[in-house]
């Protein structure tokens, strides 16, 4: 559901910065991708390209057969808001808005009627285990429940392709495994093809399979097996194995 | 690099964000070196002028410096709230209290010296168009020319280097240095969401619906009585209305989610609830410094065209003292018919003597038909013709501008009244006509048959009037024969009363008050145009973050451009609406004063500010999308 062909990005400047070099990638639908590299490595610009934030300097990006980087501005702020769901280390909620009103926002901004957002809503929260949160203000949360709140309003727009950003960066170990086992059985239930950059191999380790970069290149990919905790170690081993500094390494690991 | 070159860099390096401090300080300095230009003009100093010219000029000018004290110090502490985090820094790094505060005193001294010169350059460039409005709107002899405004500039520069330094010491005092972590979260930290009490919003609708309703209903010499309570009652219900009544709306709307969720409403309405407590304070001020600038714009422009409106059907009118004899009166006008010669005047003389009787225990005028009508060919009015034993109610009409006086009219007690004749006949008036046909003080007279006239029997007292009717355009003539008029010996100018002089008069001294009130409303006004400006643009980096935040959900650009818009658009139509409609009530209570009807005025006075404020509205807003727009790809 998503290719990316030979897709380079250099920043222009001063100082010339070639950010990624001839990456290419697919997605099957409902597939979960972890994208895991040291830090520098082009992981978040990586992102930012396949989420439309940012455009390559070469190559091309498909997603489910449409070329988002050829629409117009407004064209693809609706594209972005019907088709992608995102998730972010900061949670980006809006601090001005209640819980349920952040979760409904995107169908708000669609014009969707007000007896079907609020049933939408009231629905997700129910499964994100939120919805004696309604009411609260953001400040009011805890980061976990923030987060949750964040995916809630990914997913209320029912999206083909979900993007995290660091999910787990700002959480704490238990409240990154609650917020992991939720994406990973939404990836399953809703059948929503999932894209994470991630430092965290605990994170990591939810996902089907693992892209490693560096410097901009893709370095090697690794399949999950039957078992987490192997799959896990596999990722650990390719960590150290890339050379990666020990500061790489997740407090999780062991 | 020494501490002194890093805060000079500091400022140099980093002009955008000091850019809107600096013009807003430049923009006060060019406004008081104007008006100091135009008070310091050698045609004033060398004494033709009137000394209460000169004292009201030297008040509006500590007026203007006053006010600009204010305004300096209010952009500076608003743009020193914006940098909090940029101290939070400061401090981390490990510099002191006293580091800072001489940083920002630095800053100050080097911004407002730049502000101080660039303000008397620009204000130099403007100095000729501010001496040619001066001269058009004053009535002066003599032409303000261009001059080279040494004293000005001198005064200028002293007085606000001496401002600027206060600032900067008053400033740095007042800096607080909180808390470490508050100052570099400073932004982030979010606050609860603004609270309104149910009681004191009813209290504010109240307050205002009272001091509206007072305002309306008074009329004459009453609004006089009704102005202060009525500006007190109105400017706390503003202050409520801002604190309370508006957060206490937007709740509700909040709250009905058909309304709230509708789209882009959501963004909208939850920020504005936020920023109106922020906002409630910029807003009453501005509401009220708008309010004052319209109300004295309005009310000076009023008066003018009061005083103009004045209509006499006569030229010249003169009236004699009582003890006045015949042979003076003669002498009178005489002098007059002279000098309306000399000053080759046109002008047709009709002279009257005006017989009182005692009826009903006071004195009442009665006139005959044909000396009536004789005055009234003379204006070309309506005659009257009564029937033989018929009165006629004259009331006397036409005092535009007068202060509406109490108790009942005189027609009224001269209808009730009757007019008796000698041989003990009485005449019934009939009917009351307006008109403003005899040059007499009385509030109304009766006109009798000329057959009835020479049956009243002997007068009571008598008077004497004579008017002239000059043919029209001969204005410069009149004012001259006024001026050669008033200038006699003896008290003929006392007996005289010329309508077109008396004008020239009223707006030859009226006209410096004009000008300064006129300057005064605009300073607040534009000052008024700058504090939104600010409050704007202190947010709006916050803004960036929320927007970028929402555009990678998806957010278009008509969208962000409909939301921007409308914010902005509250932010400065609110408090100008709130002004407009307090600065109607007070220029409909002072037409009610002078029972002049100044819709026109009035109209005219708010119209041209609505339009300014929306040429403001449009340029401020295309300059803040523009800065929005950049956090979208």
């Amino acid at each position: 559901m998503l290719t990316l062909t030979n897709v380079s990005k250099i920043y222009e400047g001063k100082v010339a910065y070639r950010a990624l070099t001839d990456i290419s990638l697919d997605i099957e639908t409902g597939e979960f991708v972890a994208i895991m590299g040291p830090s520098g490595s082009g992981k978040t610009t990586l992102l930012n390209i396949i989420s439309t934030n940012d455009a390559p300097t070469t190559g091309q990006v498909e997603i489910e057969g449409k070329a988002p980087h050829q629409l117009k501005k407004n064209a693809l702020a609706k594209f972005r808001r019907t088709e992608l769901g995102f998730i972010f280390q900061d949670f980006n909620l809006l601090h001005t808005l209640t819980v349920e009103e952040n979760i409904v926002l995107p169908l708000t901004l669609d014009g969707t009627r007000v007896k079907e957002m609020k049933e939408k809503a009231h629905q997700i929260a129910e499964s994100l285990g939120i919805a004696a949160i309604m009411k609260k203000r953001t400040y009011e949360i805890s980061g976990g429940q923030a987060q949750r709140v964040a995916i809630a309003r990914a997913m209320i727009h029912q999206p083909k392709l979900l993007l995290a950003d660091e999910p787990t960066g700002n959480l704490d170990s238990k409240a990154s495994k609650d917020v992991m086992a939720m994406l990973e059985a939404i990836n399953k239930q809703e059948n929503t093809s999932l894209l994470m950059v991630t430092h965290d191999p605990q994170a990591a380790s939810y996902s089907d399979r693992v892209v490693f970069i560096r410097d901009g290149k893709l370095h090697s990919e690794i399949h999950r097996g039957e078992s987490r905790q192997a799959f896990f170690q596999k990722i650990i081993d390719m960590l150290s194995l890339m050379g990666g500094d020990g500061n790489d390494f997740s407090s999780v690991r062991v | 690099m020494t501490f002194r070159q890093f805060a000079f860099n500091n400022v140099l390096r980093n002009k955008r964000l000091y850019i809107a401090y600096f013009l807003s300080s430049m923009f006060t300095v060019m406004v008081v070196f104007t008006f100091a230009i135009f008070a310091f003009h050698p045609a004033f100093s060398e004494g033709t002028i009137n000394q209460n010219v000169l004292l009201g000029m030297s008040v509006a000018g500590g007026i203007i410096y006053v006010f600009s004290f204010f305004f300096v110090l209010y952009s500076m502490s608003s743009f020193l709230q914006s940098r909090k985090k940029e101290f939070g820094l400061l401090i981390m790094l490990g510099a002191s209290n006293k580091q800072i505060r001489l940083m920002v005193f630095l800053e100050n001294i080097l911004i407002g010296f730049f502000a101080t010169v660039g303000g008397i350059l620009t204000g130099l460039v403007f100095a000729k168009a501010i001496l040619l409005v001066a001269e058009n709107v004053l009535i002066i002899s003599e032409t303000l020319d261009f001059y080279i405004p040494t004293l000005a500039i001198v005064v200028t520069f002293v007085s606000f280097i001496f401002l600027f330094f206060c600032i900067s010491i008053f400033v740095s005092f007042i800096l607080r240095t909180n808390k470490l972590v508050d100052l570099i979260k400073g932004d982030k930290k979010s606050k609860g969401e603004p609270k309104a009490s149910i009681i004191l919003s009813v209290l504010a609708a109240l307050l205002l619906i009272g001091g509206y309703g007072t305002a309306i209903s008074v009329e004459g010499v009453y609004v006089v009585y009704a102005m202060i309570p009525v500006v007190i009652v109105v400017t706390l219900g503003t202050y409520l209305l801002f604190t309370q009544l508006s957060v206490f709306l937007i709740r509700l709307l909040k709250n009905n989610t058909s309304i709230f969720w509708r789209k882009t409403n959501m963004l909208l309405f939850s920020d504005l609830s936020f920023r109106l407590k922020d906002n409630a304070r910029t807003f009453f001020m501005v509401a009220i410094i708008s309010t004052v600038a319209f109300s004295a714009i309005g009310s000076l422009y009023g008066f003018q065209s009061i005083i103009n409106g004045t209509k006499d059907p006569y030229s010249i009118t003169y009236s004699p003292f009582l003890n006045d004899s015949k042979a003076i009166i003669e002498e009178d006008t005489n002098k007059i018919n002279a000098i309306l010669q000399e000053e080759n005047i046109d002008a047709e003389m009709e002279s009257l003597e005006l017989n009182y009787y005692e009826i009903a225990e006071e004195n009442a005028l009665i006139i005959s038909a044909s000396d009536y009508n004789r005055f009234a060919s003379l204006i070309v009015d309506k005659e009257l013709h009564p029937e033989e034993n018929e009165a006629v109610v004259v009331e006397q009409s036409g005092e535009a501008g007068g202060i509406v006086e109490d108790g009942p009219k005189a027609s009224e007690w001269l209808m009730e009244a009757n007019v008796q004749l000698e041989d003990g006949q009485e005449l019934q008036p009939k009917r009351i006509v307006a008109s403003s046909v005899l040059p007499t003080t009385s509030d109304g007279y009766y006109v009798v048959n000329d057959k009835d006239f020479e049956r009243l029997g002997p007068p009571e007292r008598k008077d004497h009037s004579v008017a002239w009717k000059l043919e029209e355009g001969q204005k410069d003539q009149i004012i001259e024969a006024g001026r050669k008029i008033n200038n006699l010996e003896g008290d003929l100018q006392y007996k005289t009363f010329i309508v077109d002089y008396t004008i020239y008069e009223i707006n030859k001294a009226y006209g410096p008050i004009l000008f300064i009130g006129l300057f005064i409303g605009i300073v607040f006004f534009v000052s008024a145009g700058s504090f939104l400006y600010f409050r704007l643009f202190t947010d709006l980096d916050e803004e960036k973050r929320k927007f970028q935040a929402i555009a990678k959900i998806g957010l278009t650009q008509s969208e962000l451009e409909k939301v921007v818009n409308q914010q902005v658009a509250i932010l400065f139509f609110s408090p100008i609406i709130v002004a407009l409609v307090h600065g109607a009530i007070a220029l409909t209570a002072l037409s009610r004063l002078f029972n002049y009807n100044l819709t026109v005025e009035s109209s005219l006075v708010l119209g041209s500010f609505a339009f300014i404020q929306l040429l403001y509205f449009v340029i401020v807003r295309y300059i803040y999308v523009k800065q929005v727009k950049t956090v979208l790809r």
